[in-house]
C-alpha cells in the first residue's frame, strides 16, 4: 500500500477509535452506573424474549395441542419417539402432553407488559449481541453425592458418586477445549461436599449455567429412565420423594431457605433452565435411544431440588438414566459408555447455547432494519 | 485563575500505551521508557504483614514473591475485571498507577496521555469502569482492544488476522481498514493458564512421587513450551523427597501446549469463514501472532500448515511479543490528533 493510502486509511482508523470513545462518554455511561444499567436491560431483554416465548408455549398449548392436555397422573414411564430436531419450547409442550407428570403451568401474560419489553429490543443502547448469549462464560458442573454419601448403589455394586464424578470431568473437559467457556467442578474427587457450599460455589464463581448430575434409582428394576429436572413445586409424589432424596442432608438453614424461596419469581431464571434442560433432555434421550431401544423418556420435570434454588443461574439437574436396572449398570461401569454419556449432555449444553446464539442473529437483525427505517 | 493556567501549561506531555494484560501488563512511554509487570496486585493482610512486606501495595513478581502475607488480586483474570468487585477495580486502578510511575518519576508535573489496549473482552464489558480507574493518573484516556493495538503497531491495517495469546485469553481480531466492530473479534479461554494447568495435571499423573507446583510449573512451559516436535528430550529437575531429580517432560509439554490448538484454529477458521469471500485469502497470508503464548516453537508453523489446507496461509510473529501490545498503543498515542484528546476530568 502507498504511504498516501497508509495514512489515509490511519486517519480513518485514528477517527474510529476517538468517536468509539467519545461516543460512550457522551452517552453518559459510567462504571458501576453503566454496568448496572447493562444488567437491568440485559434483564428485561431477557424478560422479554422469554415472555415471548411463553406466550408461544400458551398459544402452543390451547390452539396447537388442546386435546393433549387430559390430566393423565399416571407414574409409569413413558416413551416418546424421537424423530428429528424439536425447538426447546416445543420440546416442553410435547413432554408435558406425552408425560403427564409433568404438568406445565404456563405463566400468565399481560399483553401490554409483553408490548412495553418488545420495545426494549430496539432501543440501540441493549447491546443484544451481548446480552442474549455470549455472556455465558461460567459453566458449573456438579457430579451428585461423593465422599460419605455414595448416592445410588447399583446391584453389581457400582456408586452413583463414582459414575456422576466421571461424567462431569470428561463433560468438564470437553466444554472448556472449546475455550469458550470457563468451567468450575463443585467437587473434583470423592469427597462428600454439602448441596449448601455446592450453591456456594457456583454463586461464587457467577455461574451462567449449573448442570447437576445424577444417575436414578427407582423400584421398577426393569426400567431404565432418563429425565431433566429444573427447580419448581412437586408435581406428584415421585418427584416429591425423589427431591427429598437428593435433598438429604443439604445443611442450608431455614433462614437461607426463605431467602432463597424469593428467587421462585424468578421467570427469566426458571425459563431458561426450562430450555436448557429441555436442549440437554432432547440429546440425552434421542441418542441413548439409539444405545438403549427400551430407555424411556420421562422428559423435563419440575421438582424441589434446593440445589437448583439456590443458584442464581439457571440451573438443571440431569437424571442420566437408571442403576437399578442391571444392564445399564453394567454399561455404566464401561468408561467409552460413560464417554458417550459425556457427548450427549455436551451436544445437549451447546445445543441451547446455539439456540441462544440464533436469537441474537435475529435480534441484531431486527434492530439494524429499526435503524434503518427510523432514519 | 491565571497562575493555574501558567503551572498548567508548564507541564511536560508524556505519551504512554498501556498493554493491560491478564498475566502482564507493559507501558511503552515516548520518553523512550518501557516497562512491564506481573499483573499482580497484593495488599497486605493486616497490619503485621504491612510491618513484613513493607510497604501498602506490591505489585508483579514482588507480590507474588509475599502472596502469603497479601490479598492477591489478579484483576483481569479470564479477560474481564469483574463487576462490582471493588478491589478488582482499585487492584486496576493501582496497576495503572504503578506503571506509569515506572516510566515517569514526576507525575506531578506531568500531563499523561495514555492508550490503554485491555482484553477484548474486558474492552466490550469494562471500558467504562477502566476510563474510571485511569481518570486519576491521565489527563487524557482512550481504551482499545488489545488485539487492535498490536495490529495498529505492526501496520497491519488491512485484511489481517491478529492473534493474541496471552495467559487468560487468546484474543482474535480482524482487521479491514476501520476499527474493528465486536462481531470482527473473539476470545477464547484455553490460553497461557489452561496450559499451565494441563502440565501440572500431566505432570502430577506421570510423576506423582516430584514434589513442584504450579509456578514451576510456568517456568517449564515458558522455557520449553512447543508444538510439533523437538530434536531433543527436555529434561528438568524436580525434588523427589527433597532431593533435586531429573524428569522427562517433553511429551506432557507437548500434550499440554498442544490442548490449545484446537480452539484456536476452530475460531481463526470461523472468523475468516464469516469475512467477505473475497478477501478470505488475503486475510489468510496475513495472520500475525502476538502475545507471551506465541513464543511457543512450532506454533506458527502449525497453525500455517492447517490454515493451508483451506488455500495459502502465512503466518508470522510480532517482533517484541511482550511490548507488542503497549508499542502499538503508544504508535496510536503518538498518531492521534491534538483534537482527538478528551480530558476526562
Amino acid at each position: 500500500m502507498s504511504d498516501a493510502g497508509n495514512a489515509k486509511l490511519k486517519s480513518i482508523i485514528l477517527q474510529g477509535v476517538h468517536e468509539e470513545n467519545k461516543r460512550l462518554l457522551e452517552k453518559g455511561y459510567g462504571g458501576v452506573r453503566a454496568a448496572r444499567r447493562w444488567r437491568r436491560n440485559r434483564f428485561a431483554v431477557r424478560i422479554s424474549s422469554l415472555l415471548l416465548l411463553t406466550g408461544l408455549l400458551v398459544l402452543t398449548r390451547f390452539i396447537v395441542f388442546p386435546a393433549l392436555y387430559n390430566g393423565d397422573d399416571s407414574i409409569a414411564p413413558v416413551e416418546q419417539a424421537a424423530s428429528g430436531p424439536i425447538l426447546p419450547w416445543a420440546t416442553v409442550v410435547m413432554q408435558s402432553a406425552n408425560n403427564a407428570r409433568l404438568k406445565w403451568t404456563p405463566v400468565d401474560i399481560n399483553p401490554r407488559e409483553l408490548l412495553n419489553y418488545s420495545l426494549l429490543l430496539n432501543d440501540e443502547q441493549v447491546r443484544v449481541s451481548s446480552v442474549l448469549g455470549l455472556d455465558v462464560q461460567t459453566i458449573v458442573i456438579d457430579p451428585g453425592h461423593g465422599g460419605k454419601d455414595p448416592g445410588a448403589i447399583g446391584s453389581l455394586g457400582t456408586n452413583e458418586k463414582d459414575i456422576v464424578l466421571d461424567i462431569g470431568l470428561q463433560l468438564r473437559d470437553a466444554l472448556t477445549r472449546s475455550g469458550r467457556y470457563n468451567v468450575v467442578m463443585t467437587r473434583e474427587r470423592d469427597v462428600f461436599i454439602s448441596l449448601a457450599d455446592r450453591v456456594r460455589v457456583a454463586n461464587a464463581n457467577r455461574t451462567d449455567l449449573f448442570i447437576s448430575l445424577h444417575v436414578n434409582a427407582i423400584p421398577q428394576k426393569e426400567y431404565n429412565v432418563t429425565e431433566t429436572f429444573y427447580f419448581g413445586p412437586p408435581t406428584d409424589k415421585y418427584t416429591l420423594r425423589l427431591a427429598e432424596q437428593e435433598n438429604r442432608g443439604s445443611e442450608i438453614q431455614a433462614g437461607d431457605f426463605k431467602n432463597m424461596i424469593k428467587k421462585i419469581s424468578d421467570t427469566m431464571k426458571e425459563q431458561e433452565s426450562a430450555l436448557l434442560a429441555a436442549s440437554i433432555q432432547q440429546s440425552l434421550f434421542s441418542n441413548m435411544k439409539k444405545h438403549d431401544s427400551t430407555v424411556s423418556d420421562n422428559g423435563i420435570k419440575i421438582a424441589p431440588f434446593v440445589v437448583l434454588l439456590g443458584v442464581d443461574a439457571p440451573s438443571v439437574l440431569v437424571e442420566i438414566s437408571c442403576i437399578t436396572k442391571r444392564d445399564e449398570e453394567a454399561n455404566l461401569k464401561k468408561s467409552e459408555y460413560r464417554k458417550q454419556i459425556t457427548s450427549f449432555i455436551k451436544e445437549g449444553v451447546t445445543s441451547y447455547l446455539g439456540q441462544r446464539h440464533l436469537q441474537i442473529v435475529e435480534g441484531e437483525h431486527n434492530g439494524r432494519k429499526n435503524n434503518k427505517e427510523s432514519s | 485563575m491565571a497562575g493555574k493556567t501558567t503551572k498548567k501549561a508548564a507541564k511536560k506531555t508524556l505519551l504512554v500505551g498501556i498493554d493491560l494484560g491478564t498475566s502482564r501488563s507493559s507501558i511503552s512511554a515516548d520518553n523512550d521508557k518501557k516497562e512491564w509487570v506481573e499483573s499482580y496486585v497484593g495488599w497486605p493482610k493486616d497490619f503485621i504483614a504491612r510491618k513484613v512486606v513493607g510497604k501498602p501495595i506490591l505489585f508483579g513478581a514482588e507480590a507474588v514473591s509475599h502472596r502469603l502475607s497479601l490479598d492477591m488480586y489478579r484483576p483481569l483474570k479470564n479477560g474481564v475485571i469483574k463487576e462490582g468487585t471493588a478491589r478488582d477495580e482499585e487492584a486496576v486502578k493501582e496497576l495503572i498507577r504503578h506503571l506509569i510511575t515506572l516510566v515517569d518519576e514526576d507525575t506531578e508535573n506531568t500531563r499523561i496521555r495514555a492508550v490503554v489496549g485491555v482484553p477484548a473482552e474486558s474492552f466490550k464489558v469494562n471500558k467504562v469502569a477502566l476510563k474510571k480507574a485511569v481518570a486519576e493518573f491521565a489527563e487524557s484516556l482512550l481504551v482499545v482492544s488489545e488485539p487492535f493495538a498490536v495490529a495498529y503497531g505492526v501496520e497491519a491495517l488491512d485484511n489481517a488476522m491478529v492473534i493474541d495469546l496471552g495467559a487468560g485469553t487468546v484474543d482474535f481480531c480482524i482487521m479491514h481498514g476501520t476499527v474493528p466492530s465486536e462481531d470482527d473479534q473473539r476470545t477464547v479461554l484455553t490460553a497461557g493458564d489452561y496450559i499451565d494447568q494441563q502440565l501440572y495435571n500431566f505432570l502430577q499423573e506421570r510423576y506423582p512421587e516430584a514434589d513442584f507446583n504450579i509456578n514451576m510449573v510456568r517456568r517449564f512451559k515458558e522455557e520449553y513450551s512447543f508444538v510439533g516436535e523437538v530434536e531433543k528430550p527436555i529434561e528438568v529437575e524436580i525434588p523427589v523427597e527433597g532431593k533435586a531429580t531429573k524428569h522427562d517432560i517433553t511429551e506432557e509439554i507437548k500434550r499440554a501446549c498442544e490442548s490449545i490448538l484446537p480452539a484456536i484454529v476452530e475460531t481463526t477458521l470461523e472468523l475468516i469463514a464469516k469475512f467477505d469471500p473475497e478477501y478470505q485469502d488475503a486475510i489468510r497470508q496475513n495472520i500475525i501472532l502476538a502475545g507471551g503464548g506465541c513464543l511457543i516453537r512450532g506454533l506458527a508453523d502449525h497453525i500455517e500448515t492447517v490454515l493451508g489446507e483451506y488455500g495459502p496461509a502465512k503466518v508470522q510473529l510480532v517482533e517484541d511479543p511482550l511490548f507488542s501490545g503497549s508499542n502499538g498503543a503508544l504508535a496510536l498515542a503518538r498518531e492521534m490528533p491534538d483534537e482527538y484528546w478528551t480530558e476526562l476530568k
